[in-house]
């Protein structure tokens, strides 16, 4: 039987944490998220850091019917990530998804398959929105703008740009979840 | 589904929304299910899209940075040790949910199990504990068995069996199929002049004991350990039992306890 996208990411998951345990550096794709939010430098291993210690602390509340362990991790560090932006009003130029950058070769042949497969999919999702419903988005993921004042950059209505939030992230969700997409 | 409902999920995912929306949200969330179920979808989605960004190489020794942050930043009555090399893993998941993982799966008499064992300073009284079935290998059940003795830790109360009332009471979560464990041990005291604490896995049965380990010299005696011992394929999980003794400390290789047993079954 195939397997659903789904099983795919938890049987990644499963062997990313797996790695984690063994001290895999590699395998710390938050780290990443951390240096696209803010930048490279010791503010994104700071932030990293304080993601971990929110999640030790807030392990309690972690309910597992609403989202996988990794998922609520992204959430998190990314929540963290967003406020730091936002209190030091610090926004990156270039806050856009990476076209021609592939994930980087991982040590684990399901893992790299699966991230592989995600990028391209997320490429294809990108693509698939007009250049000013993409930017829209892309601000709204990395840059730690609010939506006026994406509004604000783009010299469009906010109504505008709401739509063209809620038209992109819908899209890859549907592309990233459903594997008939 | 309605497009404000939709935005306001979007808004939500993307942290776009103010502190009383986003409480107002969440209540909102907690009455309607489809509104969950969207709020997941992307939130999955979002975490897929980081999945799929360039990887960064972290800066070499960030992990055990980390870990030193875990170390200081324990939530009050949390562990008071955790196995270093898996502390990352714990964060993310082995402190977290997995006893969702665990909790209520599977029937007791014919599904996979582990071993608990409450130790008191005179007998160690085992008890079945059902485990789900999704834990391929010894990297999985480790996170379940983090998972249970972390929650056995945090809350006594649901402990299959319960402690000992007396000082150096404890409790010991083992799978039989990896072979692996953790041992809880609260007001064990530091070990007298000259001596370690061992933790043995001792087949009643035949009398064979497995060392698994000496507790840390330092402090006080008391925390969660993570151990492993070598397979003993004649072995039967209903015949083990678990025991702590005091061996003497410049003992290298103990091939079966020697010293007084201060903690669990006493094992001849």
């Amino acid at each position: 039987m195939e397997r659903t996208l789904e099983e795919d990411a938890v049987a990644a998951e499963a062997a990313l944490v797996a790695r984690i345990g063994t001290g895999d550096r590699q395998a710390l794709p938050l780290f990443s998220l951390a240096v696209r939010l803010v930048g490279d430098g010791g503010e994104a291993e700071e932030l990293l850091q304080d993601a971990f210690v929110k999640i030790w602390r807030h392990a309690g509340r972690y309910d597992p019917r609403k989202s996988r362990p990794f998922t609520w991790a992204v959430t998190i560090l990314r929540r963290g990530c967003i406020d730091a932006l936002r209190r030091r009003r610090r926004h990156p130029a270039a806050a856009a998804w990476p076209e021609e950058e592939p994930a980087a070769p991982t040590a684990d042949a399901a893992e790299a398959a699966a991230a592989g497969e995600d990028h391209d999919r997320l490429r294809r999702a990108l693509a698939s929105l007009p250049a000013d419903a993409r930017r829209a988005l892309e601000l709204a993921l990395f840059s730690g703008l609010t939506q006026t004042e994406i509004a604000a950059r783009l010299r469009q209505p906010l109504g505008t740009v709401k739509s063209w939030i809620r038209r992109g992230l819908l899209g890859l969700r549907t592309t990233l979840t459903d594997p008939t997409a | 589904m309605n497009p404000n409902r939709e935005e306001s999920a979007c808004q939500y995912v993307l942290d776009q929304l103010e502190p009383a929306e986003r409480a107002a949200f969440e209540r909102q969330l907690l009455a309607d299910p489809a509104l969950a179920v969207l709020v997941h979808d992307l939130e999955s989605a979002l975490a897929r899209g980081v999945g799929a960004l360039p990887r960064r190489t972290p800066p070499a020794g960030l992990l055990d940075r980390i870990e030193g942050r875990l170390g200081t930043a324990r939530p009050p009555g949390a562990l008071g040790r955790v196995i270093a090399r898996w502390g990352i893993a714990a964060a993310i998941l082995l402190a977290v949910g997995l006893a969702g993982v665990w909790k209520g799966r599977g029937p007791a008499a014919t599904g996979p199990y582990v071993l608990f064992a409450g130790l008191d300073p005179r007998q160690s009284t085992l008890a079945r504990v059902p485990v789900a079935e999704a834990a391929p290998g010894p990297d999985a059940r480790f996170v379940q068995l983090a998972s249970l003795a972390q929650a056995y830790w945090d809350r006594p109360g649901e402990q299959p069996v319960k402690e000992g009332g007396a000082p150096g009471q404890g409790y010991a979560v083992f799978d039989p199929g990896t072979n692996q464990g953790f041992i809880a041990v609260r007001r064990i005291g530091a070990a007298p002049e000259g001596k370690r604490y061992h933790l043995w896995v001792i087949d009643t049965v035949s009398g064979r004991a497995r060392e698994a380990g000496a507790l840390p010299a330092a402090g006080d005696g008391g925390g969660l350990f993570f151990f492993s011992v070598a397979p003993n394929p004649g072995a039967k999980a209903e015949q083990l039992n678990f025991s702590v003794t005091a061996e003497d400390a410049a003992a290298v290789a103990l091939a079966a306890p020697k010293g007084r047993v201060v903690l669990g079954a006493t094992i001849f």
